[in-house]
């Protein structure tokens, strides 16, 4: 009896210094976040506090309501809602129904094609955008802003954004749908059911951890995407995205720091909400899935 | 007769074909203008002399590879040096790192989600902002928190080490940004792994008198090799794909001594406007990619091959 007891109280004091130890260094794995947070509160003063803080001295919302109340900071967030959401539903519906293709439909020349897309992983992609700022401008569309190319414009954007993820989409969602028991789908088509009755009745249900974490990684990827739309949107003010508006002010404003510090967060924000909400069902879930499969 | 067989083979043929039209298509068309077009040009400008604003496409064999090769500043080889070293470095440190925060989760019996999210916050902030923070963090003057720590506080140093404006300075501070934003990632995943080792084993272990330390070095780290190979090999590519740090931290600053083959790229692309140059370090990091991973895969079925033999 005594014994147990002892055992049980040795066990409380080692949780209690496993966590003492865990907090300690999560403490210092944050010092880069709660040093940015602590100087988005700063007063303005034309360099960094000294000596540096990590806690803020005093809590000013001064940068958060100039970052806010700036036009522009509207108009980039929505065009990064609009880009992020459309982007990824299209992703969703192509690579969805691709990685079937391959997972379950035997043509000639699967292998080989899907060789060929794995192939296209290994190589740095942003060397294309040379090419593809050349191929989108030859496609011109009869539509009102579209005539003159798609060099610009939210749709260009958006086809590259898409047409770039699809390997790499592919590749992860054929993986799990190759994992998911086949008799299933025999049992479909037994009944006289085709592939498309397979795909939309009992792949799409049964993938959803999957094609949650898809979901998440392409809307935080997409998000934070910089390179491609500073190359493809650049002259145009109107389309301006929130990480391109984040290196203008950092380029115009180096000794602003409270201001790129604070509108830093303001991006971060809805990225840490749907990773916190979703995290136990796809995020984690899936991902660790997909990884300890292979 | 063979005709006929012929005839039914065609005829399955054709049925695959129509079968996956409408799922591969629409993917297929779009990689095939935004992708693999795109490529295809680029291997023909890295042997070409390409002026983009003439349209002028001149086929110049080899030349731009070895100008590349043979830069007067090595700044080729200093890259490429810096991918293998950033391989190096810091895949043990995040696998380490990984595992070890992985374990220590693992064996709460509370709070196991509140770490889990605070260990993986750096995996989903974005690179650009986390750049931008470390900027700051390694700033050269007495503002810099590493700095300040450095100096005023322990005392380690009398001057204030201008961090991100020398070569190995420079190369350390790429290196603990990449730590820091990896390692939970590989947490994560270790996380995972770890679910799958049954608790008899661990009771076992510890009815033997094996100390935490024990059974972690003697239970988890064999336990677990899987995971370990596949972060090995996800972390060792993604050394290849290394640009931002380098690009917001040091530029590639003195002289690009802590540039990294993307950069180069990045730079030589749309800094001097030599296109021809920029394709030919593309097509050759694209090589040593490929390379790489073969090797890693042999490596891994050569040791998975001894496993089977010695159970």
């Amino acid at each position: 009896m005594n014994k147990l007891k002892s055992k049980k109280a040795s066990e409380r004091i080692g949780q209690i210094l496993l966590w003492l130890f865990l907090l300690f260094a999560l403490a210092i794995f944050s010092v880069p976040y709660l040093f940015m947070i602590s100087n988005s509160f700063e007063k303005f003063s034309f360099s960094l506090p000294f000596p540096p803080r990590i806690f803020p001295k005093q809590i000013i919302f001064d940068a958060y309501q100039y970052i806010l109340g700036l036009d522009i900071f509207t108009v980039a967030f929505r065009n990064s809602v609009i880009n992020t959401v459309l982007t990824v539903a299209i992703e969703l519906l192509v690579a969805t129904l691709s990685a079937y293709g391959f997972a379950r439909i035997k043509f000639p020349g699967r292998e080989m094609l899907f060789n060929i897309y794995l192939l296209t992983l290994m190589v740095p992609g942003f060397l294309n955008i040379i090419p593809q700022f050349i191929t989108l401008g030859a496609i011109k569309l009869p539509f009102p802003g579209l005539s003159e190319g798609l060099v610009g414009t939210r749709p260009g954007l958006i086809l590259i954004y898409v047409a770039t993820g699809i390997c790499g989409y592919t590749f992860f969602l054929r993986n799990f749908f190759r994992g998911l028991p086949e008799a299933l789908s025999e049992s479909v088509i037994m009944d006289g059911g085709t592939h498309m009755t397979i795909f939309t009745r009992i792949m799409l249900p049964l993938s959803k951890p999957a094609i949650g974490t898809m979901t998440i990684l392409a809307l935080q990827g997409i998000w934070e995407e910089y390179f491609t739309a500073k190359v493809l949107l650049g002259a145009n003010e109107s389309m301006i995205t929130l990480p391109m508006l984040l290196q203008r002010l950092n380029g115009e404003h180096a000794t602003r720091w409270e201001w790129v510090f604070a509108a830093s967060i303001l991006i971060q924000i809805p990225v840490i909400i749907l990773f916190i909400l979703f995290q136990r069902k796809t995020v984690i879930g899936g991902l660790s899935e997909g990884s300890v499969k292979q | 007769m063979s005709h006929d067989n012929k005839r039914r083979k065609w005829k399955k043929y054709r049925k695959g074909i129509l079968a996956a039209l409408p799922f591969v298509t629409p993917g297929l068309l779009l990689v095939c203008i935004f992708v693999l077009y795109p490529m295809l040009f680029t291997f023909r400008i890295a042997f070409s002399d390409y002026q983009i604003v003439k349209r002028e496409i001149t086929w110049i064999g080899l030349d731009n590879f070895i100008n590349v090769l043979t830069a007067k500043n090595n700044s080729f080889w200093y890259a490429f040096r810096n991918n293998f070293l950033y391989a190096f470095i810091t895949t043990p440190c995040i696998i380490f790192l990984g595992m070890f925060f992985a374990y220590l989760i693992n064996n709460l019996n509370k709070g196991k989600t509140i770490f889990k999210i605070g260990f993986y916050l750096p995996v989903i902030t974005s690179w650009v902002i986390v750049g931008l923070v470390f900027q700051y963090l390694f700033n050269s003057s007495n503002r810099g928190l590493i700095n300040y720590v450095i100096v005023d506080v322990l005392h380690l140093s009398k001057n204030y080490i201008p961090w991100l404006l020398r070569e190995w300075s420079g190369n350390t501070a790429i290196w603990i940004m990449g730590i820091w934003k990896n390692t939970g990632w590989a947490m994560l995943i270790y996380t995972a792994a770890l679910q799958g080792i049954s608790k008899d084993l661990y009771e076992a272990a510890s009815l033997d008198g094996a100390t935490s330390w024990q059974r972690f070095i003697g239970i988890v780290i064999p336990m677990v090799k899987p995971t370990t190979y596949f972060v090995l090999v996800n972390m060792v590519i993604g050394s290849f794909n290394v640009f931002i740090q380098v690009m917001l931290l040091t530029a590639g600053k003195p002289n690009g001594t802590t540039s990294v083959l993307q950069y180069l790229l990045y730079d030589k692309a749309f800094k001097q406007f030599k296109f021809g140059e920029a394709s030919a370090i593309g097509l050759m990091t694209a090589i040593t990619i490929i390379i790489v991973t073969v090797i890693l895969n042999r490596g891994l079925k050569l040791d998975t091959v001894d496993k089977e033999e010695t159970v």
